[in-house]
């Protein structure tokens, strides 16, 4: 659909206001009221065709292209013109700007670009040859976002301050861009916590998998990890609440993660298909786009937790309104001061590689063998190392590559093994309490024998030459 | 040295407003007068913490000298700094016991209109009544007093001289003795009631500092804040030490494993069912990360007839904790314990019904999971700055905190959970820079998911007995022994190695980068924090005898101390000499040394001469806290006399150097 077709066919459907059945009698009837209670603008994401998985397998998730829209006082007008696309809007912590990853004609990549709401001037921010989508504001003047690479979408992020004076960067070579993340997938940002991190999708298990699952990571790509391992039910669309809790969706239904508890909590909202993610109001009131059944375009509606029914804030005949936000001042998530060393490689210690949700280890595995990933793609063995009685072991391993975990028995079978890929930050230096014992699973508060031993990680990064201590674990 | 914090607190005496205090703002419109005089003076003061002393001020005690200038306060009222309340037998009066003020305030329980204000001896921190309620108990801990309070009269009629740094008081049931825990000499003293005077010590755990009497009046239980001396890197080992109240003796020592910071206990009303409020610290794992309690737990430890053992119960989640637990209190119908967290500013609510079914059902234990306290937290409730001390009506309707650090006492609904009441004390009405350092040296909120906060480790801004693993020099590498804060003024560079020139770089980039792995404060806050670290009053040694003169045995260490020739007539090279490393007021040369104590572990030799302030306390010693003992020092770990000349000293030689270090 071209540009001048779709903006008038987004503002037929805006004249309409179609409440569309199935969310309550009195819909229409409370739209007013509802309007009334919401002071700030929103913009969300019209399209014809919205495939809210496709990126995370590395398709395109508007492929008949998209609109952002500012709804004002009840009323809905296309945010920015002279795009084919725009898409993923998220507003500036000061309320002022928007970012959104838009295309200018449809053989465009997409790339990063920022509205100032007060004049709607628009500058590209991150350029590059390939698609660069869904941006986040980051604190201290950075910006997140997913740009494809040959592996599928990678978190980056760049500093944006450094873009006013100057042309956008360069996000395949600029220098202040920092890949994020290190996966054989693609791993696409949902929301920047108020803590600091970074929450995203990939799939689960990470960087093999085909369920959305949500995971985590500092700002500067270290302290990747599982926002829960109750894994199982795909899960996209994470948004973090005023509260705290994150808010995702199943598809058919909307869940929470909360701070109390280590597994999922069902929200017992109304039966729908909810596109992804949501927005909150100040009023506490959740933005959701939905549809009351596959086949069906999204709407936008306004639900007060709790309420058995929605309000319809906007319906637009053929066209997904999605990807909700409030133009609105909001809280700054907290800066991350990254304490990266200055190494190519990263050091990992595990205090007990026998815990694990899945059943602890009654016996100690007799070594602990790493793998990471060539370029075509093929697992290679780096190495191995002892793991000592009680079930620690202190690693030196490739920085920013793809590397999994296999622990082994005396005879090298194989004896538990991760089932995907995660990454360690070069300079990063972290500890698991075991291998997979969930976020709940705090530290035992003793010496792992391991560094009682030595404080020397055995290196596993794979350039260690043949014998030393990697020789010594075996299980190779 | 008074404790007070009534003077002008920045260096040109400006007074700051709250930080945090919008209605502050509304009544007075201070607030952003205060910060552009703050960043002024906050700029002053930066850099003369960075530059020297000769910007500091002079003096404390309600003036301060800038430049030759004197400049007088606005305010030179104390804030009352509430740790304690209680209310009266009958439940018509509440008893505040206010640190900072050093006072304990009578307030009407109905209205909340204050009925009195006894002062008190100085940093009162714990006080109990008589069972008969006819009498209040206070514990002094800067001068080492117990204030008698008639509390008909609401006057002291009575000051009795203590053992050192008392920090709670109860009196038995027939009302013949009265135990006190001392926080220094980590013992509990059994006084006469009648006349005060003492009739025995019973050893305690480190740093005793808080009892609680049984409600049956039979055994007392005392808890305190320093974890006893355990083998070098081997988890903290703490006690409850339980007394019979009627023979005056220990009769248990119920260990608390892992734990190391141990504060109020409570029990039901039918003695069923004790808890306590403690520390887990991680001091041994590295400190790479703050998520999954790495740095601490805040626990309970729950025990009695209705457990049948002792159980940690974590009250932290996976991603908010409840830092820095203080204040237990059991509802009278044992349906909830009420426990105060002083860095978190909140109180959670536990369901004990849920909590001992929780325990049935999981006889293992459980500390390690973060997930286990939403089987048994009902609530968390928001409160003031600092909570510590708690206290509930007699029918349990209603639940008062003292909030230490913004002067309120928070009135709780138990039946809500809500505060009903915020009730503010007299005090100055703005926040001064030092008093502002204060909340945040406090407060957990600056950390990762607000696990932590300088009081952690530093528990009442002194240290914590640890020592820890810190990530930036190595996984299992430079083992560093946490050290007293108080004298710290003028005693840089600072860490062990030296690494850190002054305060505002080692509260600044360092602790954000590797303690709270988050965003810290602001740098108006941190000039702040560092004032108040800097200024820190070291308190009174227990060591010295009045008029400062040495004991016998004092001087003889004195003279080893600065002796210039062996035992054997050798003279000992002037670098070798205690006097040399350890000169000066504050007992370091604040140089860098190789005094033979390098570990394998250890990255380099050179270690800062550490300050001798308060050295009797402080154990354990060495930069990586591997001595247990001053002794051991010099027995153990200086086989080649580089860390002073002392392998021709005998044991009661050393005994004397030890004498004379205790006055330091």
């Amino acid at each position: 659909m071209r540009l001048p077709l779709r903006l008038a066919a987004a503002a037929a459907g805006i004249v309409l206001l179609v409440p569309v059945c199935g969310f309550g009698p009195d819909a229409a009837a409370n739209k007013d009221a509802a309007e009334g209670a919401r002071a700030a603008d929103i913009l969300v994401t019209a399209a014809p065709v919205y495939a809210p998985l496709a990126a995370l397998q590395g398709g395109e998730r508007f492929p008949k292209g998209a609109q952002l829209l500012l709804i004002h006082a009840g009323k809905a007008e296309p945010l920015v013109a002279g795009f084919w696309a725009a898409a993923d809007a998220n507003v500036s912590f000061d309320g002022e700007r928007v970012l959104f990853a838009g295309k200018q004609a449809a053989g465009d990549p997409w790339q990063i670009w920022e509205m100032t709401l007060k004049d709607r001037a628009v500058r590209k921010i991150v350029a590059g040859e390939g698609d660069a989508i869904r941006p986040l504001y980051l604190p201290a003047g950075r910006l997140l976002y997913a740009r494809r690479t040959a592996h599928g979408f990678q978190l980056q992020t760049a500093g944006k301050d450094a873009a006013y004076a100057m042309a956008p960067i360069d996000a395949e070579a600029g220098a202040t861009v920092l890949p994020l993340s290190y996966l054989p997938g693609s791993a696409i940002p949902a929301d920047v916590l108020l803590d600091g991190r970074i929450l995203f999708e990939s799939g689960f298990p990470l960087g093999t998998g085909s369920t959305p699952e949500l995971y985590l990571v500092y700002s500067d790509g270290s302290g990747v990890e599982s926002y829960r391992c109750d894994h199982g039910r795909a899960r996209w669309g994470g948004k973090q609440l005023a509260s705290g809790d994150v808010v995702f969706t199943h598809g058919g239904a909307l869940a929470r993660f909360t701070s109390p508890l280590a597994h999922e909590a069902a929200i017992a909202a109304p039966h729908a298909e909810y596109a992804g993610s949501i927005a909150e109001t100040a009023e506490g009131d959740w933005l959701v786009s939905t549809r009351p059944a596959p086949g069906a375009h999204y709407a936008l509606r306004d639900w007060k937790p709790g309420a058995a029914a929605m309000q319809t804030v906007l319906a637009v005949s053929g066209e997904d309104l999605v990807e909700p936000v409030v133009a609105a001042p909001r809280p700054r998530p907290k800066r991350h001061p990254s304490a990266l060393h200055p190494w190519s490689y990263a050091n990992l210690l595990a205090l007990d590689a026998r815990l694990s949700r899945e059943g602890d280890l009654k016996a100690v595995p007799a070594a602990v063998r790493l793998e990471t990933m060539d370029a075509e793609g093929r697992a290679v063995v780096t190495g191995a190392s002892p793991v000592e009685a009680d079930g620690s072991f202190f690693v030196q391993v490739p920085g920013d590559k793809p590397i999994r975990f296999a622990l082994l028995d005396e005879k090298g079978k194989v004896v538990r093994a991760e089932q995907g890929w995660f990454w360690i930050r070069a300079g990063e230096q972290r500890y698991c309490v075991g291998c997979h014992t969930g976020p709940e699973r705090s530290s035992e508060n003793h010496v792992p024998a391991v560094l009682l031993r030595t404080t020397t990680p055995v290196d596993l990064t794979g350039a260690a030459k043949t014998g030393g201590e990697s020789s010594a674990a075996g299980g190779k | 040295m008074r404790r007070r914090d009534t003077q002008p607190d920045v260096a040109d005496g400006t007074v700051l407003s709250h930080p945090f205090s919008a209605a502050a703002d509304r009544k007075d419109g201070s607030h952003s007068i205060f910060r552009r005089c703050g960043f002024v003076s906050a700029l002053v003061t930066a850099l003369s913490l960075l530059g020297g002393a000769s910007l500091a001020p002079a003096q404390w005690n309600g003036r301060a000298v800038l430049g030759g200038q004197e400049r007088r306060s606005v305010e030179s009222v104390p804030y009352a700094s509430p740790l304690e309340v209680l209310p009266s037998l009958d439940g018509s009066l509440l008893y505040v016991l206010c640190q900072g003020s050093e006072e304990i305030r009578v307030l009407d329980a109905a209205s909340y209109a204050v009925i009195g204000k006894i002062p008190v001896g100085r940093v009162p921190r714990g006080f109990s009544l008589s069972p008969d309620g006819s009498r209040l108990f206070v514990a002094n801990t800067w001068d080492d007093t117990l204030s008698v309070i008639d509390t008909k009269a609401l006057a002291v009629v009575a000051t009795w001289k203590v053992g050192a740094e008392p920090s709670s008081v109860v009196e038995d049931r027939e009302g013949k003795r009265l135990f006190v825990a001392n926080r220094i000499s980590s013992d509990v003293a059994v006084l006469d009631a009648a006349t005060g005077a003492e009739e025995k010590r019973l050893l305690a755990g480190r740093g005793a500092s808080y009892l609680t009497m049984s409600p049956d009046g039979a055994k007392i239980y005392a808890t305190h804040v320093y974890p006893n001396l355990s083998p070098h890197r081997t988890a903290p080992e703490s006690e409850i030490t339980v007394i019979d109240a009627r023979r005056a003796v220990v009769t248990e020592r119920i260990p608390l494993h892992g734990i190391a910071g141990v504060f109020h206990t409570a029990f039901s009303a039918d003695g069923r069912l004790g808890a306590v409020a403690q520390y887990h610290p991680k001091n041994l794992v590295p400190l790479a990360h703050l998520e999954h309690g790495g740095a601490f737990e805040d626990t309970l430890t729950v025990f009695g007839a209705d457990v049948g053992k002792t159980v940690e119960v974590p009250i932290d989640e996976l991603e908010r904790y409840a830092s820095q637990p203080f204040g237990v209190a059991i509802a009278p119908d044992k349906s909830r314990i009420y426990v105060t967290s002083g860095g978190s500013e909140l109180v959670t609510v536990i369901d004990v019904p849920r909590l001992l079914a929780y325990l049935r059902a999981h006889p293992a234990s459980f500390v390690q999971d973060l997930s286990a306290s939403a089987h048994y937290v009902a609530a968390r409730i928001a409160v003031g700055m600092n909570p510590r001390g708690l206290a509930l009506t007699r029918d349990g309707r209603r639940l008062f905190v003292a909030n230490r650090l913004d002067d309120t006492l928070s009135v709780i609904d138990t039946r809500t959970n809500r505060v009903t009441v915020t009730i503010k004390l007299d005090g100055p009405t703005k926040v001064s820079a030092i008093r502002h350092g204060e909340q945040y040296f406090y407060s957990a909120r600056q950390s990762f998911q607000g696990q932590i906060g300088c009081a952690s480790c530093h528990i009442d801004s002194t240290f914590d007995g640890l020592t820890w693993d810190l990530e930036p020099d190595g996984f299992g590498r430079d083992i560093v022994d946490n050290k007293m804060l108080e004298g710290v003024k003028d005693t840089e560079p600072y860490k062990w190695n030296g690494g850190n020139p002054n305060l505002p770089t080692e509260c600044g980039p360092r602790t954000e980068k590797y303690f709270w792995r988050s965003e810290q404060w602001d740098n108006l806050t941190l000039t702040d924090l560092t004032i108040y670290v800097r200024d820190m009053p070291t308190r009174l040694n227990r060591w010295k005898l009045p008029g400062y003169e040495l004991t016998p045995a004092q001087e003889r260490g004195k003279a080893i101390f600065e002796r210039a020739v062996d035992k054997f007539g050798k003279p000992i090279p002037e670098s070798n000499r205690c006097s040399y490393c350890h000169s000066g007021p504050k007992g370091t040369n604040q140089k860098l040394f190789d005094v033979g104590t390098k570990k394998a572990t250890d990255n380099g030799a050179l270690l800062k001469s550490p300050p001798l302030t308060e050295i009797a306390q402080t154990a354990p010693y060495l930069h990586d806290g591997s001595a247990r003992t001053l002794e051991e020092i010099w027995t153990v770990f200086n086989p080649e006399d580089k860390h002073g000349r002392t392998n021709d000293l005998t044991k009661d030689e050393l005994n004397d150097l030890i004498e004379y270090l205790r006055t330091r």
